[in-house]
């Protein structure tokens, strides 16, 4: 097992390489160039050149690569064009906003969906049954950002129930030892802001976890299909176990690996999520920063972004992958 | 006891049924994929139709311009747009745009999916590790980051949006491909073709591709309801087609998605545009899955 891990970690590593490379060549094939973007009108052939020594393009691409990989591994993003913040400090804030509303959406789909599948499966073929089936099938065809637009239009704008941007009122006063809203204000004791917070997270989170809603109901259903027509299902039935406990010790507990599976492969789609969902509830993370860095050009925070996108991905893919040897202890990883 | 050849010539057998008749015979039972047919066809049919039915042009000012358009009612059965376009006729021009876009795009995917992931299935060894690596390297990066990326570099045309979707769902063709294929290899019948001389170029064209495609359809139907969304999700982030005139559902419903409150159509009616026609798909997809393999329940 550990083993395993190591193997898996040591192979992240041309994982990371091929991606710096690719974000690297994405960076430059790039039209118009960071000389371009940075003076915009005023760009002559002389400051354009200027810049672009002063940046280190007039180099050959090879010594370009080898100075951002240098940097890259020290740490160094570059800064913003536009705030002129480092790009880690920049990521440093975002994270915790986007981390935040994928935990909100995962337990919503989570403590949702598990139950609704298992119940869809134990009803096999009746009313609730063929309901489930049929919301979660429409669950996945709705797109997040149209879903995102009726959740505000329906219970911000006509009931103003909820708020329908950013993560806090500007009414209240927090500060940030984590940029994890929610645990900034149980840790500073700031109740009133808890309960801002918490209500700017509603929204967002439905939005983004109705779709693994859907998926992780649909797997859990299929799954305990699966485990319900199992020997050791009717044999701990026959000798007269009961059966709420054969429900969550033998059934329920055997048909958590697809569902895990499931899990992990939704939270990588999350961040993908993200960006559209941040993009309708004005949610301060990291899909709105790379957004805004393309729409920008601030090429140094759109390059950083995107590797840190994807290692976030790939640590999110392998952790999935540890997870199941703790769940299913016949698979053996070697 | 035996049988008279007379008696013998008598008998009728009945040809075995293939995969994909028993397939349509397990298709045609299930309600949902049914529906899934019904919504496409009027999809298409909105598509193929759109002059004949719109009642106006998809560029035409068929109201007054206004900040508060009007809603559905009289000759607008979907209301107004703020340039005075009628929603309708834009809707069911932007069935074709859709139609277009989800088939182009999952044909790129497809294609260069079922290349590279047939290369590294049957060649293997070097091969194989050289293009599953650049694969895997491909879905490292969330896929809508990566088609905005490949849209920010290849520019906001029509085509080069279909061509990023196509691309981004070249990774999950290949793979599924590769594997089915890997199941194929040292089959018997694999070996059977072998061994009487059959060159390696038709044991993969003729023998190992028809029986490793079947998951490869099932998810082709599907990467087609993704690649409507995905389009709409660039139009949503603003990546969308630079043609102001195309009607394209998620770029309507871009437009307007901060004047809900004054005008809830201009978002609602693309947007039910948009679930329905990937319903329709999912559904058919779903269906092609639970008929081609009855084993998955999923």
């Amino acid at each position: 097992m550990l083993a395993y891990v190591v193997r898996r970690l040591l192979l992240m590593f041309p994982i990371l390489l091929g991606l710096s490379l690719l974000v690297f060549l994405f960076v430059r094939a790039l039209p118009g160039g960071p000389a371009i973007a940075l003076l915009g009108e005023r760009a002559n052939d002389q400051s354009i050149e200027q810049i672009n020594e002063a940046l280190g393009l007039d180099q050959p691409v090879h010594v370009q690569y080898g100075r951002y990989l240098k940097n890259v591994a020290s740490g160094d993003l570059g800064a913003s064009v536009r705030t002129r913040q480092p790009v880690t400090d920049e990521l440093a804030r975002r994270f915790p906003a986007t981390v935040e509303l994928s935990i909100a959406a995962m337990f919503f789909a989570i403590l949702l969906g598990i139950p609704l599948g298992f119940i869809a499966a134990k009803r096999y073929g009746g009313i609730l049954d063929n309901a489930s089936l049929v919301a979660s099938l429409i669950g996945v065809s709705i797109p997040v950002f149209f879903l995102a637009l009726l959740l505000k239009y329906l219970f911000a704008v006509k009931l103003g129930w909820l708020p329908t941007i950013g993560r806090l009122s500007l009414t209240e006063q927090l500060d940030h030892p984590t940029n994890f809203y929610i645990v900034d204000a149980i840790v500073t004791g700031n109740w009133s802001a808890l309960r801002d917070a918490l209500e700017h997270l509603v929204l967002p989170a439905i939005a983004l976890g109705t779709i693994p809603l859907a998926i992780v109901a649909r797997i859990t259903r299929a799954a305990t299909l699966d485990v319900l027509s199992e020997d050791y299902v009717r044999t701990a039935r026959a000798k007269g176990l009961d059966p709420r406990v054969v429900d969550r010790r033998h059934v329920l507990k055997n048909a958590m690996l697809p569902v895990v599976t499931v899990i992990g492969l939704q939270t990588g789609l999350l961040l993908t999520g993200a960006v559209l969902t941040e993009t309708v509830f004005a949610w301060p993370g990291l899909g709105t920063l790379v957004l805004d860095a393309i729409r920008f050009r601030d090429y140094a925070v759109l390059q950083g972004g995107i590797l840190f996108f994807a290692v976030v991905f790939v640590v999110v893919n392998l952790l999935v992958d540890i997870s199941y040897a703790f769940l299913n202890p016949r698979i053996r990883y070697r | 006891m035996s049988i008279t050849e007379a008696e013998a010539a008598q008998l009728s057998f009945e040809r075995p049924s293939g995969l994909w008749a028993d397939a349509w015979d397990r298709f045609k039972r299930n309600p949902a994929a049914l529906v899934g047919i019904v919504l496409i066809v009027v999809f298409i049919l909105a598509a193929i139709f759109a002059a004949q039915i719109a009642p106006f042009e998809p560029n035409e000012q068929a109201g007054p311009l206004a900040t508060n358009p009007a809603g559905p009612g009289g000759e607008h059965l979907l209301g107004l747009d703020m340039q005075g376009r009628d929603v309708f006729t834009r809707i069911l021009f932007g069935a074709r745009l859709s139609l277009l876009v989800g088939l182009v795009s999952v044909s790129v995917g497809l294609a260069l999916g079922l290349v590279l992931g047939s290369l590294a299935g049957y060649l293997g060894g070097r091969v194989d590790f050289a293009i599953m690596r650049v694969m895997d390297l491909m879905l490292s990066v969330p896929g809508l980051l990566l088609a905005i990326a490949l849209v920010t570099v290849m520019g906001r045309g029509l085509i080069s949006i279909m061509l990023a979707v196509g691309i981004v769902q070249v990774p999950t063709f290949a793979r599924l491909l590769r594997g089915s294929i890997l199941g194929q290899r040292e089959a018997d019948y694999v070996l059977a073709a072998r061994s009487v001389g059959v060159p390696g170029r038709r044991v993969l064209l003729g023998h190992i591709l028809p029986n490793s495609i079947a998951p490869v359809i099932v998810q082709a139907t599907l990467a087609m309801a993704t690649a409507i969304i995905e389009v709409a999700a660039l139009s949503f982030v603003g990546l969308g087609p630079n043609d102001p005139r195309l009607p394209e559902w998620g770029k309507m419903l871009a437009e307007n998605a901060n004047r809900l409150q004054q005008s809830v159509h201009l978002v609602l009616f693309p947007g039910l545009a948009i679930v329905f026609s990937t319903l329709g798909i999912n559904l058919i997809g779903d269906g092609l899955r639970e008929a081609i393999d009855p084993k998955l329940k999923t």
